[in-house]
């Protein structure tokens, strides 16, 4: 049988690439081939950023709310297609499907907030700023935005923008992933389906020569990105080249702090899930476990998250009984498996060694990994330094708060830190010292709602606005300035 | 069966609730003067499935912990037996016995998902508590 080839969205019709480069999509727990992902030229992304922009003027002059109307009718199609979506989700990444559902929940979320626009998108004003004057700022669409979406969350993080942008009267195009399109091309299924204008939305399937496109189109406003560091850097310094608004979300290095007087049992289940869940492939995943106290706290602490690490079930995510999935490719267990062998190098101890497969079934040993637990790690050390992304926790310890600070201070990337204490001057002292872009208190992974924008600070983010909530409502509007007299 | 994952914990309600209701709407056929309120119970039972259901899928979140937090709860301890009684005098012993285990399973699965999605446990809580009710007239 042929296998399915994914077709590009643009201007409202699904059409083949003319490309004859082609990815393989493989279920990266089966390892069955899923599809083949074309590999667009930037002929085909001219001619999507062409279709978004002839439907701009018309899309700007919907009412607000009916914009927002598209929205509800979206919402409606994605709860009816809720679990196919989530099984589309595990098959191409490899999630769990508790997972998967849980990314398809939060997609919906970011659409429901979006379709609030008639309110989010309201300007402001004053009568009389001098006498007979009155001033009034509007926010007005720009034009055509486009995302380059991450392998990671490969349904979630494009909705983080697109419903956003279209709902503020701009037009958008999606790149999704080139390793996990297929749920982006579920969700376009799905925005055809409520019959958008041709060209609001577009997608464009490929990898660098689209994504260059986007950062050099001249009609191209803005892009918005999630990926890694060095890639993130690269768009941002581009976009400036090419004059475009930019939110790049980057690579992360999270710390999990616990304090002596954490309830360590109740927060087992937080921890666990934070270093494990999404098979450690998640941009507020925990990576460090900094552990703060004398020697009786550190092996309290460690041997139960050692414990319950060891206890999680690997295997195909669509089985139910498993708690954590394969990783989503070949090349990212083999790049993890070079980090944990230099960590080895490097002096540290592996505790827990999730290379000693022990999986749920017979299946292809590809992209598994067992969750592994390093000890004796020391801030200089790439363990505690370089984003794994996997299922590789490195533990750390600290005399004290001040010196668990110091530590995560000392790390280029801020995206998330946690603490876990009963002590609320401790908790105020991290929450108010710390340079993180989203913080947690007794809170394992800190997801912003779509209803707060996104944070990340150093080398995790490059922009000055972030994702969802206020934030990327008013990154795709620019602010008008109105001042009128009547004589 | 170990229950470890919250997508486990939601068709083992699915198999409960659909066993028991079935047990109901067979028994209601072969003694109708039970029919009312047996057929009432499977009715109500379809509900709570269907009630579970659309709180697990309204609250789940990409964050969530509910994939470790099931430690314990294992199927073994709530098995049911669903034939339909010869006797009509043992059918109400045997739905006791059904919604005895069915209850002991939401208090569990409420306790071991307490402080996780706050509307799960207490839906279990509440399913239980409206089970309390059930009896069979004689």
């Amino acid at each position: 049988m042929a296998v399915k080839r994914l077709q590009n969205y643009i201007n409202g019709e699904w059409v083949d690439s003319t490309t004859d480069e082609f990815v393989e999509i493989i279920n990266p727990a089966r390892g069955e081939l899923l599809c083949e992902c074309p590999m667009s030229a930037k002929a085909e992304l001219d001619s999507a950023v062409q279709a978004a922009q002839e439907a701009y003027p018309d899309w700007r002059n919907t009412p607000a709310v009916a914009r927002a109307r598209y929205l509800h009718r979206l919402i409606e199609v994605m709860e009816d297609n809720f679990n196919e979506l989530s099984m589309v989700q595990t098959r191409e990444h490899g999630k769990t499907i508790d997972e998967s559902r849980g990314e398809t929940r939060r997609g919906i979320e970011m659409v429901e907030v979006a379709s609030g626009i008639p309110t989010s998108m309201q300007g402001f004003n004053l009568e009389d700023i001098a006498h007979g004057i009155d001033e009034y700022a509007i926010y007005q669409p720009l034009g055509v935005f486009s995302c380059i979406a991450p392998f990671n969350f490969p349904f979630m993080v494009p909705l983080w923008f697109l419903p956003f942008a279209i709902a503020c009267g701009n037009t958008f195009l999606v790149k999704p992933s080139p390793r996990a399109p297929m749920s982006q091309n579920k969700l376009f299924e799905m925005l055809d389906d409520v019959g958008l204008p041709p060209g609001v939305v577009n997608l464009v399937n490929g990898g660098a020569e689209v994504a260059d496109g986007c950062m050099e189109h001249p009609d191209m406003k803005g892009v918005t990105f999630v990926g890694s560091t060095p890639v993130a850097r690269h768009i941002y310094q581009k976009c400036g080249e090419t004059g475009k608004r930019v939110i790049a979300q980057a690579g992360a290095k999270n710390f999990i702090v616990i304090m002596p007087d954490a309830e360590i049992d109740k927060a087992m289940v937080s921890l666990i899930s934070s270093f494990f869940g999404n098979a450690g492939q998640r941009c507020l995943a925990g990576a460090n476990l900094l552990v703060v106290g004398d020697d009786k706290t550190y092996r309290n602490v460690v041997d139960k998250f050692v414990e319950a690490a060891a206890a999680i079930t690997v295997g195909d995510g669509l089985d139910e009984s498993v708690q954590m999935g394969p990783v989503q490719n070949a090349e990212s267990k083999q790049r993890i498996l070079k980090m944990m062998e230099k960590g080895l190098e490097e002096g540290a101890k592996l505790t827990l060694d999730g290379r000693k497969l022990k999986l749920v079934g017979d299946l292809p040993e590809d992209c598994f990994l067992n969750p592994s637990v390093f000890e004796n790690v020391t801030p200089e050390m790439s363990l505690a330094r370089d984003e794994i992304f996997g299922p590789v926790a490195s533990v750390l310890r600290a005399k004290d708060l001040n010196e668990a600070i110091d530590i995560i201070h000392g790390v280029p990337f801020a995206n998330s830190s946690a603490i876990f204490t009963n002590n609320g001057k401790w908790a105020r002292q991290f929450q108010h010292d710390v340079i993180a872009g989203n913080v947690g208190i007794n809170v394992g992974i800190v997801a912003p709602m779509a209803f707060f924008p996104f944070g990340g600070m150093k080398d995790s983010f490059f922009g000055v606005l972030h994702g969802q909530g206020r934030d990327v409502v008013r990154f795709f509007t620019e602010s008008k300035i109105v001042i009128t007299r009547w004589f | 069966m170990k229950l470890n994952t919250m997508a486990a914990v939601m068709s083992f309600v699915t198999r409960i609730e659909e066993d028991a209701a079935s047990f109901y709407e067979e028994c209601a056929t072969q003694y109708p003067n039970m029919k009312d309120t047996l057929l009432s119970w499977s009715k109500e039972n379809r509900k709570f499935e269907k009630d579970v259901k659309r709180t697990y899928f309204g609250v789940i979140t990409d964050t969530l912990e509910s994939n470790y937090a099931f430690e314990g709860l294992d199927t073994d301890d709530y098995v049911f037996e669903t034939d339909v009684p010869e006797d009509t005098s043992k059918v109400a012993e045997r739905a006791y016995e059904i919604e005895a285990k069915i209850k002991a399973f939401y208090l569990r699965a409420a306790e071991l998902s307490e402080g996780l999605m706050a509307d799960i446990p207490r839906l279990f809580r509440k399913i239980a508590k409206k089970r309390e009710n059930r009896r069979i007239p004689v």
